[in-house]
């Protein structure tokens, strides 16, 4: 579409009542003859649009064509040449006149043009985008701009510099990227515990945590994290449907985690100047116990991370469920009975159980009764013996 | 890690940084002063700076001795070698001897008839020839010494001799030192370059310019009107001003004043009035700034000095002086507000002057000048049947139009709106309207837009010939716009006036314009407007100034109407109406609001199709076409 002139005037509602006029006039008023001056992109698309009788919306794409032609050309990068990607970041003003003594406070990606790519951005882009600024911001180039800022015009190019001296160090970039600012402000807000909690429902039950949720929040998570791995590749969070083992790997792989991350760049200064070497030594003393400080919070909090991931993670649930209902299946395949015709089995069972207790009773009363008759047959064999006896001693008496 | 050495020559060359723009090259060629203006690698032009520092070279060409002096160098000779310095040689371009007027008075070398070719103006100027080279060593004697020759020893000393040139070969040696200052800027051969003319060039005196600079080894893409070089340096740059406007082009040189009118449509530029004077110039200012300065001298020193005109030799040399030295003076008082100095070495016997002068005095002593260039736009935009609260902006271009009082002077007679490089705060430290350096940069911008154009069809590039029948346009005379009718507008035209199509604007064109509609409480969504014919005026108020209470016994002095000017829109023909109902509107506080985008397209033969629709929903269109005349 071609350039829209937008007007600030907001014309107001249909006019109560308003009926279409007559036209008073049939056309426009009649044209009049001038003479161009021939200057100017302007004249060029009227002659081409005439020459090659174009329609202003061919003219509208032939402008934008050229426009990225010559884009290409100039735009892209140093020279033309392909900037790996590092582009052109707008320079906040907050930016720009940042004090190069508090250089431990700046964000040396910002400075560089980087933010899009912080820890990811290679050597050859930091080179890139280091050139880029200097060329942009050297001082020699803002000699004669302007008069009003002469006292701290190389301030942002001191930045620059700084910038460039710590990403191209590979041990000083590390320890930057250790505590980079802007990942420090998005670890303060880790998925916590209590976000996790899991909602009651109405029925009284705890509602499972909704897998895509869980996801949402704890990939970007560990992306992060994984940065600070010595070992490499790094497990990721994965998917919902991941299995038993690729869990347990992930699991196990961050509770074991080996993270380079240390925290030498928020060191005190060692105050150079003083000849005091027990000062000297107090405070290297001071920064180490903060180092190694900081590096078991981190790792606290890296276990916590892993704790409470685990905690919530909808997955073990589902293994677990799954394993269970594995179990059973296989009980189940075992005994060859149906499930559904476990109740009656146990009816069985009872019945049986039952039957067989009411027998007892009834071999217990029988045999009861046995015994008793028994004793009594002993009993009668006992008396019949002893009148037998005594009719013997009668006899033998008599 | 310390790099390895390597022996020498086996490193490789450094890569060749290859521009995107063509080395081309803008020229303004003026009568006192010329410029020239490259493309810096972002694509802006920029004015550069000759071998001697200077952006402003003096067109002049000074002989003495063996050497010649070209440009700011060849003005100094005016002192004490004026008659072997040609000046003023630009006008004479062209033109035969007897079309040239003699009686002006000339400080340089005089214009004579050239001694071979009939009716042709030459200056003709003394110089020493170089000596002769000595004869080549011949025949040796015997004993190996030079043998006698029989041809007489040449001289040794340089031969005093007379040459002529004529006014196109003066154009080719200056000419010639411009394009070596470029091509020792850009590091290679130019390829072209656009030349600026004036508007008052006729044809023959185009072509001996073209012929001198081919001659010179320029390869001149274009002669473009001075108007030209202003519309494609101003619409390279973005002023928050509207695309379609009226502009004023004061160029106030040191030799002459151009004034353009010129109708600026999304960047098709068409004059609509021109004058030129030659009375009226920087030459005049100076004379009256010298007059100043030669009256404290002579004040200060009780040493008699009379100048412009000045008649005694010594009083020449120092008159000659003094404008050289009043170059500086004026400089700085275009760019600070305080008093700026002149000193010139042994004015006259021997004797020193330092002098100074404020922008106040200053204005004070040039009024005169300052008043003439008002009246010569009043009468301009007069002529041209416009008002001067119908221009929009004002563009100054030359050395003298630097002067801040200029401006003062004009802004009394222009609406307080208008848009001059003053207001702006682009005039120094190479702002955008940088009166000096504008010409030149227009013109680079040009010779860019012509060599971008490459291999593509001769017809395309022929109209940029100054004679080309494409140069030829139809162009509106009424201003067309829309009317959405309101209530509660009782004066005026009764609602939101939007001018769609400005009178002057050439056809075909197009003009899209995007606005945000109230469509009021009721659901009914509809808008409506009418499209009209509109005749524009200005309206002429007198009031009475406030009434001041003056001291007792203080004369009562006689009070003077102030005019009040308004500018004004009249109804004239109402052409069509559109209703359309909004499907893509939002409800706002209560009130239903959508974006419309409105259309107008001007055919070749003067009908106009007028299209409007919703900037949400493209396909809720309507379409309404107004006949051609």
């Amino acid at each position: 579409m071609a350039n829209v002139l937008q007007l600030p005037v907001v014309p107001t509602s249909l006019l109560q009542g308003w009926t279409p006029p007559t036209a008073s006039k049939k056309s426009v008023s009649p044209l009049v003859e001038r003479k161009l001056l021939p200057a100017g992109p302007a004249y060029l698309a009227h002659v081409r649009r005439q020459v090659h009788n174009l329609s202003f919306e061919d003219i509208d794409k032939h402008a934008e064509e050229e426009r990225l032609r010559l884009e290409a050309l100039n735009g892209n990068g140093v020279n033309g040449e392909d900037d790996l990607g590092v582009g052109d970041e707008e320079e906040s003003e907050e930016l720009l006149i940042q004090d190069p003594k508090e250089w431990k406070k700046q964000d040396h990606y910002a400075v560089l043009g980087l933010s899009h790519l912080r820890y990811k951005a290679t050597p050859e882009q930091i080179k890139i985008a280091h050139r880029k600024k200097v060329l942009k911001h050297h001082p020699d180039k803002k000699a004669g701009i302007s008069v009003t800022h002469s006292t701290n015009d190389d301030a942002f190019f001191k930045c620059i510099q700084k910038a460039n001296e710590v990403l191209t160090n590979p041990e000083r970039r590390r320890q930057f990227d250790s505590v980079d600012p802007y990942y420090g402000a998005l670890e303060e807000d880790v998925p916590s515990a209590s976000d996790f909690k899991p909602a009651k429902g109405k029925d009284g039950k705890e509602k499972d945590i909704d897998p895509k949720r869980f996801f949402d929040e704890f990939g970007p998570v560990f992306e992060r994290e994984a940065r600070f791995s010595k070992k490499t590749p790094v497990p990721m969070l994965g998917v919902f449907e991941d299995g038993k083992e690729k869990v347990e790997g992930f699991y196990d792989f961050w509770y074991n985690f080996d993270s380079w991350r240390s925290f030498e760049y928020l060191d005190k200064e060692i105050n150079e100047g003083s000849d005091n070497r027990d000062d000297k030594r107090y405070t290297e003393k001071k920064n180490k116990s903060e180092r190694a400080r900081r590096k078991k919070e981190d790792t606290a909090r890296l276990r916590t991370l892993v704790d409470l991931t685990l905690s919530v993670d909808p997955r073990i649930k589902r293994i677990k469920q799954e394993e269970k209902d594995a179990r059973e299946a296989k009980k189940k395949t075992k005994g060859g009975v149906p499930a559904n015709q476990k109740a009656k089995l146990e009816d069985e069972k009872k019945k049986a159980e039952e039957e067989a207790k009411q027998k007892e009773e009834e071999e217990k009363i029988a045999r009861a009764e046995a015994k008793k008759a028994k004793a009594a047959a002993a009993n009668a064999a006992k008396k019949a013996r002893r009148q037998e006896r005594a009719a013997q001693e009668n006899d033998a008496a008599s | 890690m310390a790099p390895k050495s390597m022996p020498n020559g086996t490193a490789e060359a450094p890569i060749e940084v290859v521009s995107a723009y063509a080395p081309v090259v803008g020229i303004t060629f003026g009568n006192s002063f010329a410029s020239i203006a490259v493309l810096t690698k972002e694509g802006l032009a920029e004015c550069i700076a000759n071998e001697d520092g200077e952006r402003q070279i003096a067109c002049a060409v000074a002989f003495q001795g063996e050497e010649m002096y070209i440009g700011n160098q060849a003005k100094h000779q005016l002192v004490k070698n004026s008659q072997n310095t040609i000046t003023g040689f630009r006008n004479l371009l062209g033109k035969k001897f007897s079309e040239i007027p003699k009686d002006k008075a000339t400080n340089s070398a005089p214009i004579i008839q050239h001694p071979s070719i009939p009716d042709e103006p030459a200056y003709t100027v003394k110089i020493l020839q170089p000596a002769p080279a000595p004869l080549p060593a011949t025949a040796r004697t015997a004993t190996n010494t030079p043998a006698a020759s029989v041809v007489a020893t040449p001289r040794s000393e340089p031969i005093p001799a007379e040459r002529t040139f004529t006014v196109s070969e003066v154009t080719t040696i200056f000419l010639k030192s411009l394009l070596q200052s470029a091509e020792n800027f850009l590091g290679k051969k130019v390829d072209g370059a656009v030349i600026s003319v004036p508007a008052w060039f006729n044809n023959t005196q185009k072509d001996a310019l073209s012929k001198a600079a081919e001659d010179a080894g320029v390869k001149v893409l274009q002669l473009l009107d001075e108007a030209g070089a202003v519309a494609v340096a101003i619409s390279n740059q973005s002023t928050g001003l509207a695309p379609d406007r009226t502009q004023l082009i004061v160029d106030l040189g040191s030799s002459s004043l151009e004034l353009s009118l010129l109708s600026l449509r999304q960047g098709l530029a068409y004059l609509l009035a021109s004058s030129s004077d030659p009375t009226v110039g920087g030459d005049q200012i100076d004379a009256k700034l010298i007059k100043f300065f030669a009256k404290e001298f002579a004040k200060k020193t009780k040493t008699p000095l009379t100048v412009a005109p000045a008649t005694d030799a010594q009083d020449k040399r120092a008159e000659a002086k003094l404008l050289l030295a009043v170059e500086h003076t004026k400089r700085t008082l275009s760019a600070s507000p305080g008093a700026a100095t002149c000193s010139v070495e042994s004015l006259k016997d021997g004797l020193d002057f330092t002098g100074s002068i404020n922008r106040m005095r200053f204005d004070l002593e040039v009024r005169a000048v300052y008043n003439q260039v008002y009246d010569k736009v009043k009468k301009l935009v007069e002529g041209a049947g416009l008002d001067l609260y119908d221009v929009d902006e004002i563009v100054y271009v030359g050395g003298s139009a630097c002067l801040p009082g200029l401006d003062e002077t004009l802004a009394q007679g222009f609406p307080e709106t208008i848009f001059t490089p003053f207001t702006a705060g682009t005039i120094v430290g190479g702002g955008v309207g940088d009166p000096t350096t504008i010409l030149a940069r227009g013109c680079a911008l040009q010779a860019q837009l012509l060599a971008s154009l490459g291999d593509e069809d001769i017809e395309v590039k022929k109209a940029f010939e100054s004679r080309s029948e494409r140069l030829d346009v139809k162009a509106t005379s009424k201003t067309i716009g829309v009317l959405f009718p309101e209530e509660n507008a009782s004066e005026g035209l009764g609602g939101q006036w939007i001018a769609m199509l400005l009178k002057e604007t050439p056809v075909p064109s197009r003009r899209t314009v995007g606005f945000e509609v109230d469509l009021g409480e009721s659901d009914s969504k509809k808008v409506a407007f009418e499209i009209w014919e509109v005749k524009e005026g200005i309206k002429v108020e007198k009031i009475k100034p406030p009434k001041i209470d003056l001291d007792e016994g203080e004369e009562e002095e006689e009070e003077e109407d102030i005019e009040v000017k308004e500018k004004t829109i009249e109804k004239e023909a109402v052409l069509g109406s559109i209703l359309m109902d909004a499907h893509a509107a939002v409800k706002e506080n209560g009130r239903w609001k959508t974006k419309l985008e409105l259309q107008f397209v001007v055919n070749l033969n003067g009908g106009v199709d007028v299209g409007v629709w919703e900037a949400e929903k493209a396909s809720n269109k309507v379409f309404v076409s107004l006949s051609a005349p």
